[in-house]
């Protein structure tokens, strides 16, 4: 042969070959299975050539009513019933037996059948294959697939046996009748649930036996009621675990809700709720009190909150609770006046309360915003000092009270950062927070340091106060320029500011202390008090249920709750607007932080106290020389500190109060 | 390069397939429907027109019988144990015509292979695009001295079924008590190997009712015959044979048993040995291929060749030969393997017609032999062509006899069996 | 050797699958081999082999892959199944499935043919659904009593494999009405050419 041409020619033909017999016959659509020329006969499928076992001749044996049993190789009598009807009305009706059951080929089965039913791997495919189709013919299969998920990390999907992974500690079949599964609203799904307790029963027997008592138990096995609580409903269908775990802890909390909702939520309003909503264990759960899988109704003799067993219950945790706990509401509810008249009206009184002043401060500030702009814009104001500025200086606090602000500043945050946390425990930012303090123990802790803390100030506050006032007993004037006690003058000076900000009038000259700046005292005296007793009510449950019946906790929650929401409000925004944000001090005052303010300033602020302690001749006394430069940049920082988080804690808090479920 | 796909290739491939088809069989460019002449109504006959007419409808089969009724040869040796009667073998074409084919009753005097038609006796031409020749066998008269066909009317062969089946059954019936029957067997190759020594266990199954002192011989020109160790072994059950007292005698070859002469007037047959006389006597000539085959040209020796591919002559194209005139080594002569050759060769002319390589084909033979009321014994086989050696080979590791000394059930089995068979061959070939 | 020679070479060794192929006579061509005993296309005309048209392909399998091994009683048919491969026995099965069973009729004994419904309908029919007509388990409809015959004697002998589940239903028949219980059987199926015959028309 022609060495030249011999080549390519040898190429050519295996190139033709190969491209007639193997690449072009592959590219045809589905082939039609061919044996020496024979298609497949009817009753095969003509591609896979396979036999297509249609349902009716299984259902021939298995569908005979009469003839429910039949004996294995081994001569056992077997169950081989399947009720035609049931499954053909089951959402699998359409599909043929051996689809599932993949080892039997042909019928009569020639060997015993293996249950070869791979539901995930099935399951999985026809998703994967219609998910995208736009009708919703296969959304529920969507739920199915998630199911699956959450039974594979389940305790269920784990082996029986470590060394045998093969066997499973419950296979899909053990749960679900595959002949039988209903579509939704189906007969079939009522059926299933009332089976829930035998199914899971077969193997929790003990669980099973304990729950056929309970109230659950007798609604589902003895009056047959689809509605009442089944195994599923409260430990899931498919994300079974360990009950020893937090998660399942919190998770069937969560689900003794879905049907007793309104306990939930009164629940979730309690200390252990709170508690329980931000993911920790430790508090009371729904059946550490009404008992788990023998539940049984409050009226029960036996039931472990009935009257009779309640404080045995409590004293599960609460060891040495005295009789004082039985009148604690678990559930109360503020906003069911029937049942709970005196948290009705506390609650109501604690809001109206917060309203009420909430909305005269608001309108204050805001008139007081406009009229100072005005005034400024007019240059009826001071001039603030520049730096470098050999301006003189007025001392108005001591260290004494500087140093008492500061730490009843920050103490406060404390509180309201740790109180709010608990109270706004369904918000994200709770949950968040409270993890970052390291759990509500920490926590626990925390509020009650800040507490003692801040009560401390406050005591040392009052003495240090009372000590004065006694000292100067006989020169004290309990309505003078000094004392913080309201007055006459103030209510006038009410009258000649509301005068100011409609500009019927100057702006009005003030003595030692405004009457905003004497609410801003008292607020947090009176709000110290409050809280601080009703904190401490709470803080020793047991002292005080000593002598004091157990619904004084749920009067002492509100109270507490309510009265320091007013509190932080007030603080964060009436307070920071007459103290640092109104034109006039914008961005801020260091009064509090220097204790000495320019006398400009102070003789703009306070004329009368000024004018008083000119004639007196007191003022020279009172003359300091401008803070150091350290002072006021140190002052700064601490102030917008101190500032940032107030506003911080306000946001927090608007976003709790808002979004605060019922 | 465009776009082929793997329908398109197809269609082209069948299209060269259909021209080069064509070119064999130039009158298709002309005729709407092709047109098969079937010469002889037998076995091969029969079964091609029918498979033809089954395969294509569009195939005009025509075929061309003496006899306006077909006896069945195999099965006419129950004729004469009594079991069966001659019309029981006998059928008439009216099934055949149901399926479409034209039979004609006349006699073929020879195939015009230039002109591709069929000339008969009575006149009439018919034009084929094949022709498939199927006419068994003849009888080569001059092998023994003395014996031919008219003879034959008093000292019947009866190895075509008919009058001379009747002939010797009425011989035998006639014969005295302790009478003697001589077989002669035929040399190879011959149709229906068994038959003879059937033959001999069927006139014993009625001499041991009737005649019990009878006598049969077989005078055999062969040292072996077809399920020889079977037959032995069924007739020393049933009859006796290998003891002095049994009523079934065979010598071969080596013992003298090739026949030389008769001598009609006295019934003696001369043998290479010695002289037989007898009551009756049956002779089975030597055969060779039908008259048909003879006159047209297709006979090499005694039998014509063929392409075993297809059974077309290898002597001239467009014309079939089958069964027993065909040589078809390693395929017996038997009506089994004529049906199976017939449907072989009306697939092959089929595919030639459609412009299609002929099918790789597939044989079988079976062949069933009565010894008695419960006693059958059977040789199967099947068969695939080895190209190389045109030989059609049995395959490997199947087919063959009945086993030795099978239980009396399964022997009985058999014979129901073969009864089966029968019945269904012929509604096979025209039912 | 040339590159050229071992390059054509490969080419035809590619050819080798479908030259291989086309070794195999068709199945339906494998078929008509048959039919010298079970009728054209698989409708045997009796008396005694049995009709094979319409014949489930898998019980086909089973039966010649059973004589191929000589594991199921035969007279002829395990010397004639070990000619064939896997694939031609296979083709041979869904060539036969899909003929028309051609039935025909039998001399039954009424008496036999009655006690045979009952037998059937509480011991049979579940497997040999409708009467035993043509189905996943063989056709037992209209078949020829003598081959019925053979078989019942060939599984009570134990020269025959019962399918699962078989034997029992088989003992409790026998046990039940002794001696008539396999004729009755097989005169009830012998009887029934007539319903199956009609059915598998309307198919």
């Amino acid at each position: 042969m022609n060495k030249k041409i011999a080549g390519p020619l040898a190429w050519f033909f295996l190139g033709a070959t190969l491209l007639f017999l193997y690449i072009l016959p592959a590219h045809s659509a589905v082939e039609v299975m061919t044996v020496l020329g024979e298609e497949a006969p009817p009753g095969f499928d003509p591609v896979t050539g396979k036999r297509v076992i249609p349902t009716v001749r299984c259902l021939k044996c298995h569908g005979d009513e009469s003839e429910q049993t039949d004996v294995d190789d081994d001569g056992n009598e077997i169950e081989i019933y399947i009720p035609p009807h049931k499954f053909e009305d089951s959402v699998h009706g359409k599909r043929r037996c051996a689809e599932c059951h993949a080892n039997i080929t042909r019928v009569p089965h020639r060997q015993e059948p293996e249950v070869v039913v791979g539901c995930i791997e099935c399951h999985r495919q026809t998703w994967d294959a219609n998910k995208d189709k736009p009708d919703n013919e296969f959304k529920r299969l969507g739920v199915v697939i998630e199911q699956i998920e959450k039974y594979q990390d389940s305790v269920h999907a784990r082996p029986e046996d470590e060394d045998d992974p093969s066997v499973l500690n419950a296979g899909c079949y053990d749960c679900h009748d595959a002949h039988n599964i209903g579509t939704l609203g189906s007969h079939q799904r009522d059926e299933h649930r009332l089976e829930n307790p035998e199914v899971c029963g077969e193997c929790h027997r003990k669980q099973r036996n304990k729950y056929k008592k309970s109230v659950h138990g007798k609604a589902v096995m003895e009056d047959g009621d689809s509605e009442a609580a089944v195994c599923s409903d409260c430990h899931t269908m498919h994300e079974i675990d360990s009950p020893e775990g937090d998660k399942v802890m919190l998770q069937i909390t969560t689900n003794c809700g879905n049907c007793h909702e309104e306990s939930r939520q009164t629940y979730r309003s309690s200390y252990h709720g709170q508690v329980n909503k931000l993911g920790y264990t430790h508090t009371a759960k729904c059946y550490d009190c009404h008992g788990g899988h023998n539940v049984l109704a409050i009226k029960d003799p036996a039931s472990a909150v009935h009257e009779e067993n309640r404080l045995e219950t409590c004293r599960q945790c609460h060891e040495d609770a005295p009789e004082g706990f039985i009148g604690f509401h678990p559930h109360g509810n503020a906003n069911d006046f029937e049942k709970y008249p005196v948290m009705w009206i506390t609650a109501k009184f604690m809001q109206a309360l917060i309203i009420g002043i909430l909305a005269f401060f608001w309108v204050h500030v805001m008139l007081w915003f406009y009229r100072e702009y005005q005034d400024r814009k007019a240059g009826k104001s001071f001039a603030h000092p520049k730096p470098g500025d050999d301006t003189v200086y007025i001392r108005r606090f001591t260290a004494t009270w500087r140093w008492i602000h500061l730490l009843f500043a920050v103490s406060t945050m404390i509180l309201v950062l740790s109180g709010t946390t608990l109270l706004f425990s369904h918000t994200a930012w709770a949950s968040f927070v409270m993890d970052m303090l390291g759990g509500p123990k920490v926590e626990a802790i925390l509020h009650r340091t800040a507490a003692t803390i801040w009560l401390s100030v406050f005591l040392v506050h009052f003495f240090i106060a009372m000590t004065n006032i006694v000292r100067n007993r006989k020169t004290f004037r309990w309505f003078g320029p000094s004392s913080m006690v309201p007055n006459l003058q103030d209510l006038r000076d009410v009258g000649a500011m509301f005068s100011w900000f409609f500009g019927r009038r100057e702006r009005p000259s003030f003595d030692r202390f405004s009457y905003w700046q004497k609410f801003d005292y008292w607020a947090p005296f009176w709000g110290a008090a409050v809280i601080g007793f009703s904190g401490l009510m709470l803080f020793i449950p047991t002292l005080t249920a000593s002598f004091l019946p157990g619904w004084v906790f749920n009067i002492a929650t509100i109270v507490h709750a309510e009265e320091a929401l007013l509190a932080t409000m007030f603080l964060f925004t009436v307070h920071f607007f007459n103290s640092h944000f109104r034109p006039d001090r914008f961005p801020m005052s260091t009064i509090m932080f220097t204790g000495a303010v320019p006398l400009e300033e102070f003789k703009f602020e306070h004329r009368l106290e000024y004018e008083r302690l000119k004639e007196s001749g007191e003022l020279e006394k009172m003359l300091v020389k401008p803070p150091s430069r350290t002072m006021e940049k140190g002052s700064q920082a601490l102030a917008a500190v101190l500032i940032f988080a107030g506003l911080g804690l306000l946001t927090l808090v608007f976003i709790g109060y808002m979004t605060m479920p019922g | 390069m465009s776009k082929i796909n793997r329908r398109d290739f197809i269609r082209v491939t069948a299209g060269a397939g259909l021209v080069g088809g064509t070119l064999g069989f130039p009158g298709l460019l002309m005729a709407a429907s092709p047109k098969v002449v079937v010469i002889g109504g037998g076995v091969g006959g029969c079964t091609a027109a029918k498979y033809l007419r089954k395969l294509d409808p569009k195939i005009e089969v025509t075929l061309i019988e003496t006899k306006k009724a077909y006896t069945s040869c195999f099965m006419s040796n129950e004729v004469l144990s009594g079991d069966r009667t001659l019309e029981s073998l006998t059928f008439d074409y009216e099934g055949l015509k149901r399926h479409g084919v034209n039979i004609v009753i006349d006699r073929v005097t020879a195939i015009d292979l230039a002109m591709k038609s069929v000339a008969t006796e009575s006149g009439e031409s018919f034009n084929y695009d094949a022709c498939v020749v199927s006419p068994g066998v003849d009888f080569k008269w001059d092998a023994i001295e003395g014996y031919d066909a008219e003879v034959a009317e008093t000292i019947p062969h009866a190895w075509f079924a008919g009058p001379q089946t009747m002939t010797l059954r009425k011989q035998i019936e006639s014969m005295p008590e302790g009478g003697k029957v001589i077989i002669v067997a035929p040399p190879n190759p011959y149709k229906c190997p068994p038959g003879p020594y059937e033959r001999a266990a069927q006139i014993a199954m009625y001499c041991k009712h009737h005649k019990p002192r009878a006598k049969i011989l077989i005078l055999d020109p062969k040292d072996r015959f077809s399920k020889q160790g079977l037959f032995r072994q069924g007739w020393s059950k049933l009859y006796g044979f290998g003891t002095d007292d049994s009523m079934i005698e065979w010598v071969g070859a080596a013992g003298g048993g090739t026949v030389e002469e008769l001598d009609p007037s006295t019934r003696t047959l001369q043998a290479e040995v010695e002289e037989f006389q007898a009551d009756v006597i049956n002779i089975i000539p030597p055969q060779k291929a039908g008259k048909v085959a003879f006159a047209s040209d297709l006979v090499e020796g005694d039998w014509c060749p063929v392409d075993k591919l297809t059974f077309e002559s290898t002597r001239h194209p467009n014309v079939f030969v089958l069964g027993d005139a065909s040589s078809a080594a390693k395929m017996p002569k038997s009506a089994y393997a004529a049906n199976s050759q017939a449907k072989v060769a009306a697939a092959a002319i089929v595919a030639r017609f459609n412009g299609q390589d002929p099918g790789e084909p597939t044989f079988v033979n079976t062949c069933y032999s009565i010894l008695g009321e419960a006693h059958g014994i059977s040789v199967a086989a099947v068969y695939s062509l080895d190209r190389e050696a045109n030989t059609i080979m049995p395959i490997k590791g199947s087919g063959g006899l009945s086993p030795m000394d099978a239980s009396e059930e399964q022997r009985k089995r058999e014979v129901s069996y073969a009864h089966s068979w029968f019945k269904n061959v012929i509604d096979d070939m025209m039912g | 050797m040339s590159r050229e020679r071992h390059i054509i070479i490969l080419a035809l060794l590619a050819l080798l699958p479908i030259t291989a192929l086309a070794e195999s006579p068709t199945a339906a061509a494998l078929s008509y081999t048959c039919a010298g005993c079970h009728g054209t296309d698989g409708s045997s005309v009796g008396p005694s082999s049995p009709s094979i048209a319409g014949m489930d392909p898998e019980i086909f399998i089973d039966a010649m892959q059973d004589y191929k091994v000589d594991k199921r009683n035969a007279t002829i048919m395990n010397r004639i199944a070990k000619a064939y491969s896997d694939e031609q026995i296979k083709g041979m099965a869904w060539y036969f499935a899909k003929q028309k069973l051609e039935l025909l009729p039998q001399s039954t004994d009424t008496q036999l043919v009655e006690l045979g419904t009952t037998l059937h309908d509480k011991y049979c029919e579940k497997c040999h659904e409708e009467g035993g007509r043509s189905g996943d388990t063989g056709t037992l409809a209209g078949q020829w009593m003598p081959y019925l015959d053979y078989a019942m004697e060939d599984f009570i002998a134990g020269r025959r494999d019962y399918p699962r589940k078989m034997k029992r239903k088989v003992d409790a028949a026998i046990k039940a009405e002794g001696e008539q219980a396999m004729p009755a059987l097989i005169h009830y199926y012998g009887s029934q050419h007539n319903s199956a015959q009609k059915e598998a028309s309307h198919e």
